[in-house]
């Protein structure tokens, strides 16, 4: 069984077609004018969706789904979020039942009609149903003891806030799961590079769980490399691999001004790595890695020491997905940046949509206790070497 | 409640793909549903193109190696930007989905669009900005971007008002009414060209 992973990546649309219409659904309610920034699509196992969601309250909707889907369909907010979009609304918390069922139930609908153009059948879905969880109640059932979830996640942009939402969706659930095996791989095969008979980018279903343990190892490397050069103790906060259009990275960045460093990977896969602080972290950090006060705070001194932590997080993160993969990976010097985050990010993308329009995006936020600082680190590998690295892992 | 179909739906996911990504490049003369005395703001993503008839502002921000161009026919009230990735899509596959992801066929797409919104090709006016050289890693991708813009806007008879290109520095820009484009850089300084 196969799955095209560039047809994951197409999903995005999907969860962008529903985002689109909560977002006008909105629009209306609220008479602010929202647009959606962001829509990635990833896959997380169970654990680490427990794991996620341990402490984290959610408000939202779910569906029952029938005929071209079956199972369950969820759109949370993050309590705090759902805050954000009350106060757009003139009810304020008063509203909050039925607004929150309202723009999930749109948003839901809008996702599942692009579902259903997608699979050429009509999606039956049961009246919407309001919750308020604690933790990894909000996802759908099962979800926990099976390979993992697709989550769809989405960010609109309203002039003075941001809101974030999320789709859940179980890929175990028989057809969904058929869907992307069955539908996709054949015509992406046909539409596609042929490799051996298949899709270049067509990766056994079994590898998908190794997805999050790319990006697990490879954190958890990073992580453990800052912990013994600077001697802070360092956490990974979150860490995961996404399907997303890659013009859409820059936005996810920002555009706020960050520093850090970005690395050419060679090997199979081969890529770029992009270790990104906001600047006050980036000063923080390198403040903690110096013997002495510098005048300047991310001057010539700062950023050898930025370069050098670079340097063994990247080494980290490549030995993580080395050991996954089984493959051999190398990194360039370190460049240090210092810009707009999606403009430091730009180049990046464009080269490697020079030969795709998706991309993996591993995002990883690692965090050191005691100083304030938090970085993300964006690896975007060629997903055609990173599909013959997944492939190869599942050979006999 | 049955989520019925569309009659659009394209046969396979392949051309799904490609049908959404004319969809998200198609130009349109949108404003967003802006509320009343808010002349609105249109975002430009990356790899897209707006046009507007209206007071809307066109941004597009986190310009990198990128490269923003900016055109007005200041007579028909009429302008777009564009915020293009890589220099050369003709040929590509991907140029016919998403024309706005190159220089060249995304300036093409743009100069239509306007057409199509009442603007006359031969008024147009264009300024640029970004095509910033970021990284040493990545080969000049901002400079050729850079020189593929005064190439395909010659070849259109397009002239250009005022440029902001090169260095290294990300930018970020703002289209108003007024057919000015203002650059604000990572630093805040802000021009208006």
């Amino acid at each position: 069984m196969r799955v095209d992973v560039r047809a994951l990546g197409a999903c995005n649309r999907l969860a962008e077609q529903g985002a689109k219409q909560a977002a006008g659904a909105l629009s209306d309610l609220t008479g602010t004018d929202l647009a959606v920034e962001v829509t990635g699509a990833s896959v997380a196992s169970g654990e680490d969706l427990a794991e996620s969601f341990a402490g984290r309250e959610s408000i939202g909707v779910s569906v029952g789904l029938r005929g071209g889907l079956d199972g369950e369909a969820v759109l949370a907010f993050d309590a705090a979020n759902a805050d954000a979009l009350l106060s757009l609304l003139p009810g304020g918390q008063s509203m909050k039942r039925s607004a929150v069922t309202e723009v999930g139930n749109i948003a839901l609908g809008g996702f599942l009609d692009g579902w259903a153009n997608y699979l050429g059948k009509a999606i039956d879905m049961s009246p919407p149903r309001y919750f308020e969880a604690d933790g990894a109640a909000v996802l759908p059932d099962g979800a926990l003891a099976g390979d993992g979830v697709f989550l769809f996640e989405s960010r609109l942009d309203a002039t003075t806030t941001d809101l974030d939402f999320s789709i859940y969706m179980l890929p175990d659930s028989g057809p969904f799961r058929d869907l992307i095996v069955g539908k996709t791989a054949p015509a992406a095969a046909a539409g596609g590079e042929a490799n051996g008979g298949t899709s270049s980018t067509a990766v056994p279903y079994e590898s998908l769980s190794t997805f999050s343990s790319l990006a697990k190892k490879g954190s958890a490397n990073a992580a453990d490399n800052i912990a013994m050069m600077t001697g802070l103790e360092t956490s990974v906060d979150v860490s995961r691999l996404r399907f997303v259009p890659l013009a859409d990275v820059p936005a996810e960045v920002g555009d706020e001004p960050h520093a850090g460093t970005v690395f050419e990977l060679q090997g199979e896969p081969s890529g770029y790595l992009a270790i990104l602080f906001e600047e006050s972290s980036a000063a923080a950090v390198a403040d903690a890695m110096l013997p002495m006060e510098t005048d300047e705070p991310l001057g010539e001194m700062a950023q050898n020491a930025l370069c050098e932590l670079g340097n063994v997080m990247t080494s980290g993160f490549i030995d993580g997905w080395a050991n996954v993969l089984g493959t051999s990976i190398t990194h360039s010097p370190p460049e240090f940046v210092h810009d707009i985050g999606a403009s430091t990010i730009s180049p990046l993308v464009a080269k490697l949509s020079e030969r795709q329009d998706y991309g993996f995006v591993i995002d990883t936020a690692i965090e050191t206790e005691g100083i304030q600082a938090r970085c993300d680190v964006y690896a975007l590998p060629d997903e055609r070497e990173l599909a013959r690295a997944l492939d190869r892992l599942s050979e006999p | 409640m049955t989520r019925s179909l569309s009659d659009d739906r394209p046969d396979d996911p392949a051309e799904r793909t490609e049908s959404d990504a004319v969809a998200d490049a198609e130009p349109a003369a949108v404003t967003g549903g802006a509320v009343p005395d808010d002349p609105g703001r249109i975002k430009v993503g990356v790899g897209e193109l707006a046009v507007t008839t209206d007071d809307a502002v066109l941004t597009t921000s986190g310009l990198g190696s990128c490269v923003a161009v900016a055109l007005v026919d200041e007579r028909a009230g009429v302008r777009g930007l564009l915020h293009a990735m890589l220099p050369a899509g003709e040929g590509r596959t991907t140029a016919v989905s998403r024309p706005a992801k190159y220089v060249d066929t995304g300036i093409d797409t743009l100069i239509g669009a306007l057409d199509d919104a009442g603007a006359d090709p031969r008024r147009l006016t264009a300024r640029v900005a970004g095509g910033a050289e970021m990284l040493d890693l990545t080969d000049a991708v901002g400079p050729r971007n850079v020189e593929r813009v005064w190439e395909v806007l010659d070849a259109a008879g397009v002239t250009v008002a005022a440029s902001d290109v090169g260095d290294a520095v990300g930018r970020t820009v703002r289209f108003g009414p007024g057919g000015r484009l203002v650059v604000r850089a990572a630093d805040g300084f802000e021009r208006t060209i």
